[in-house]
């Protein structure tokens, strides 16, 4: 127990020491690396909000941003008024479609009902959206008569809500087919200009507070139905 | 060379891609839907990812450049911002070679621009070299002055095993 235990005491008590001291700086390190990820994350978060907030929808100047782009077949002075919300993909719209076509079709010309078709984006952002910018596009740049055409084709040529889906130059084709320019759907689309209709008729249907599809009103009251079927048979009944 | 010439060089690359990232940001933070359409605009992403990506991008620029500038956190804001400008000039690449023509919305702005074709290259080249100045940031040794300093400074003396 002499100068060289003592010695080896202070050596260790030194280390132990600088270890403590490198402990602490470890940790004030770790915390003000921490603290600045924080602010960095909050001010982030802070921003996607605000911009959500303030701005998910069209901007003020977008056309019409009230109504939206419908399409219409019949004539306003008919009886009855019949005002159709529905997605492109949804399968129950489809089947709606399917059933009302030739009837509201044969009742319109008769001058029994004007039938208001307003498409929307309901379901998928990706098939839904894109079908709904060639619609829109084909409404604005050929027509309501080839809308009415690339409308029927959409829901004829509908995919399963699983896919798979055509692409959006296959959804150009179809509006080709119905009659519209390739060239100007095409520059609607690069625009921006069928996503602003686009977005502007999907938020018409949700400030309408449209939020399942097919929404059908008739006479301005919302048709209920058990069925999809129920629905169809009711509507023909009516304006018939 | 002289020891001060890398650490001079690392602060002005990053105060050149500080100022180019906080300036992209503001312009885009007055408009979110106009940045959002930008990113629609390419093309790229499903439209439920391009809205989150417009309505985030230009926020996360600002701090980006921010922490460029101020020297916080600097080489993982290189990294960001070296992986930013490269998914900037993929993005640019592609509309150019699938035929779109559209405003880059780099700052503010984008959607449909009847003369984008013949911007695309000189787009691409300052996307460049900006790329390059943050991967030189984020290798150099020394990144210069910077919050960082005050950040990780050492209390504990440097043991010689340590510098070897």
């Amino acid at each position: 127990m002499s100068k060289k235990s003592s010695a080896q005491d202070r050596a260790d008590r030194a280390a132990a020491a600088l270890a403590e001291q490198r402990r602490k700086e470890r940790r004030r390190t770790f915390l003000s690396v921490t603290g600045v990820v924080l602010v960095m994350v909050l001010i982030l978060g802070g921003g996607f909000l605000a911009a959500k907030l303030k701005g998910g929808g069209p901007s003020d100047t977008a056309a019409d941003p009230g109504s939206g782009t419908a399409m219409t077949i019949g004539q306003a002075s008919a009886p009855h008024s019949v005002v159709i919300y529905e997605d492109f993909l949804c399968p129950y719209c489809g089947e709606l479609e399917k059933r009302t076509k030739d009837g509201l079709t044969t009742a319109a010309a008769d001058g029994k009902v004007q039938v208001t078709y307003r498409p929307f984006r309901l379901l998928s952002p990706d098939y839904s959206q894109q079908a709904l910018e060639v619609w829109v596009a084909t409404q604005h740049t050929a027509g309501n008569d080839v809308a009415k055409k690339l409308h029927d084709l959409l829901y004829a040529n509908q995919p399963s809500e699983q896919g798979p889906f055509r692409k959006q130059s296959e959804l150009v084709t179809l509006a080709v087919q119905a009659g519209a320019d390739q060239a100007k759907v095409q520059q609607a689309i690069d625009s921006g200009d069928a996503t602003t209709w686009a977005d502007a008729s999907t938020k018409a249907a949700q400030d309408a507070g449209v939020a399942s599809t097919p929404t059908v009103l008739l006479d301005g009251k919302e048709l209920s139905g058990r069925t999809v079927d129920d629905m169809a048979t009711k509507l023909l009944q009516a304006v018939s | 060379m002289p020891r001060y010439v890398l650490p001079a060089l690392a602060v002005l690359a990053r105060l050149v891609t500080g100022v180019v990232w906080i300036w992209a940001g503001a312009s885009k933070l007055s408009d979110p839907y106009a940045a959002v359409l930008a990113v629609r605009a390419y093309q790229l992403l499903p439209a439920g990812i391009a809205d989150t990506v417009g309505h985030l991008l230009p926020s996360l620029e600002i701090v980006v450049g921010a922490a460029l500038v101020l020297g916080v956190l600097t080489r993982g804001a290189a990294v960001v911002s070296a992986l930013l400008f490269l998914a900037f000039i993929i993005g640019i690449s592609s509309a150019w070679a699938r035929g779109l023509q559209i405003d880059c919305g780099c700052f503010g702005g984008g959607g449909f621009d009847p003369n984008a074709a013949s911007k695309y290259p000189w787009e691409i080249a300052r996307d460049a070299a900006l790329l390059l100045m943050s991967v030189f940031v984020v290798f150099v040794r020394d990144t210069g002055p910077g919050l960082d300093r005050l950040l990780f400074r050492r209390t504990a003396p440097i043991l010689n095993e340590e510098l070897s």
